[in-house]
């Protein structure tokens, strides 16, 4: 279990395969923050990383924040927050900005 | 339907285990009530297929008959009284996990011999009393995708397992009135690496012809083949044959189609796909039937796969050597190249996917 954050041990997501050392993780968090925050823009949600704790937080508008410790978290916490599931597909998505 | 995929299953399913990264494979046998499973598993571990395998076999009823016909198999388990993917879902975990400490132990005895030698795994070369991969006969009445998902929440059989093939059997005589009534058998159709139609030599050379069309417009990537008694049997080409006219089924009323992203195409990257098919499969989880891909990543070549949503941890390929092939066979470029190619692109495929959508939404959300 993580000291920070208390996230227990678990298998790692799929999504977090792909990287062997800290760097390419650490890499890999911060590209992967801004296409996060290009999917939860239409749903006025934002997400932050600031790399000392495992995990992103995800941020409503009006102050609410949610520590999320991998993508599928992340995804469920913002569908909760949005109050619809965050649809890479639907109109509200790919809406013009 | 992409035409990548049978490449894609050639890697699945042509018998050469490409690394588990240390997970014990798993192949989830199925298809429906008096299907002809056990017949089936009885003639490939008769045939030798399947060594060294450890089968379980599930049956909903509390008379067990399936093992008998099983006696070929090294080691059996029975699960009675009840489909593993529904309400004996407890108990198919618990043996699941049982054959995982099973194996552990067997690889910890073996690791402290002196003379162990690490490469000369699977285990079952040396210790011919242990076994190398688990065989799952389901229930006539069970989703492969529920099982998937059984062993995806569950945090020891996540880590210990990785589901090698799905292998749906249909009944040749009866398949087609399963197929226009039986929700459940469409959904096994579905989630199929490799679909075989048995008794098949009970059905005329068109009709069986029309069922493979069948099968092939609900499974656009499955091996398709036929069966007798658990032999192959020829089947004819379907590619022109007319499928059934399959009437809708709540759920299961749009037909699933494929299509094929290129990863790299515009500059998409691990980082892209990553997020934007988590967020997809979380979205829509229920509309993505399958997802295939091999795509690069720092640590390697990575084969990523999903049954509905639930996504496989992805598992390391080794990395190919073009030079190796081209020399073998210039002509022709050998199988290396044809890894190469199918590097880098994703199939999905689904119901209703409005692939200009989906191609706009790639675009849109994964490349800078």
């Amino acid at each position: 279990m993580c000291g920070a954050c208390g996230f227990p041990s678990r298998p790692g997501h799929w999504t977090e395969a792909g990287t062997t050392n800290p760097a390419d993780r650490l890499r890999l968090r911060y590209m992967r923050l801004a296409l996060i925050n290009r999917l939860l823009k239409p749903y006025g949600l934002s997400a932050m990383d600031n790399g000392a704790v495992a995990g992103y937080q995800l941020m409503a508008q009006g102050g609410r924040r949610v520590l999320c410790q991998d993508l599928e978290k992340l995804w469920q916490e913002a569908a909760k927050l949005a109050g619809e599931a965050i649809d890479p597909l639907s109109p509200r998505a790919l809406a013009d900005a | 339907m992409c035409k990548i995929s049978d490449s894609f299953n050639r890697k699945e399913t042509g018998g050469k285990k490409t690394g588990s990264n240390g997970r014990l494979p798993l192949t989830i046998v199925s298809g429906f009530l008096g299907a002809g499973k056990s017949t089936w598993l009885r003639h490939q571990l008769h045939e030798g297929c399947f060594s060294h395998s450890y089968v379980v076999v599930n049956e909903a009823a509390d008379i067990p008959v399936d093992n008998l016909l099983l006696h070929k198999a090294e080691h059996v388990t029975l699960l009675t009284g009840g489909c593993g993917c529904c309400q004996n879902r407890e108990a198919l975990r618990d043996i699941l996990r049982h054959l995982c400490q099973l194996y552990d132990e067997a690889r910890q005895s073996l690791t402290s011999s002196s003379n162990y030698n690490d490469e000369q795994f699977p285990l079952a070369q040396n210790v011919p009393a242990s076994f190398a991969q688990i065989v799952l006969e389901t229930s006539g009445l069970a989703s492969p995708g529920n099982i998937a998902a059984l062993i995806e929440q569950d945090p020891l059989l996540v880590r210990r397992l990785t589901i090698d093939n799905v292998i749906v059997l249909l009944d040749a005589v009866h398949g087609r009135a399963q197929l226009e009534t039986e929700t459940l058998v469409r959904t096994q159709i579905e989630a199929a690496t490799r679909l075989v139609i048995t008794k098949a030599s009970n059905l005329a050379e068109q009709e069986l012809a029309r069922l493979g069309a069948s099968l092939r417009q609900l499974n656009p990537i499955a091996e398709i083949e036929a069966a007798e008694f658990g032999e192959n049997f020829a089947l004819p080409s379907f590619s022109n044959a007319l499928p059934f006219i399959l009437p809708r089924l709540s759920s299961t009323d749009i037909p699933i189609t494929s299509l094929c992203l290129d990863i790299r195409e515009g500059g998409g990257d691990w980082a892209g796909l990553s997020v934007w098919l988590s967020a997809l499969l979380a979205a829509r989880g229920d509309d993505i039937i399958r997802v295939k891909g091999v795509v690069a990543t720092p640590t390697g070549r990575l084969l990523l796969q999903s049954v509905r949503h639930i996504v496989q941890p992805p598992e390391i390929l080794p990395e190919i050597d073009l030079t190796r092939d081209m020399t073998r066979d210039p002509a022709t470029h050998g199988s290396a190249s044809i890894d190469a190619a199918t590097d880098d692109h994703l199939i999905l495929l689904g119901r209703g996917l409005d692939e200009a959508r989906i191609r706009h939404s790639w675009r849109r959300f994964t490349l800078s």
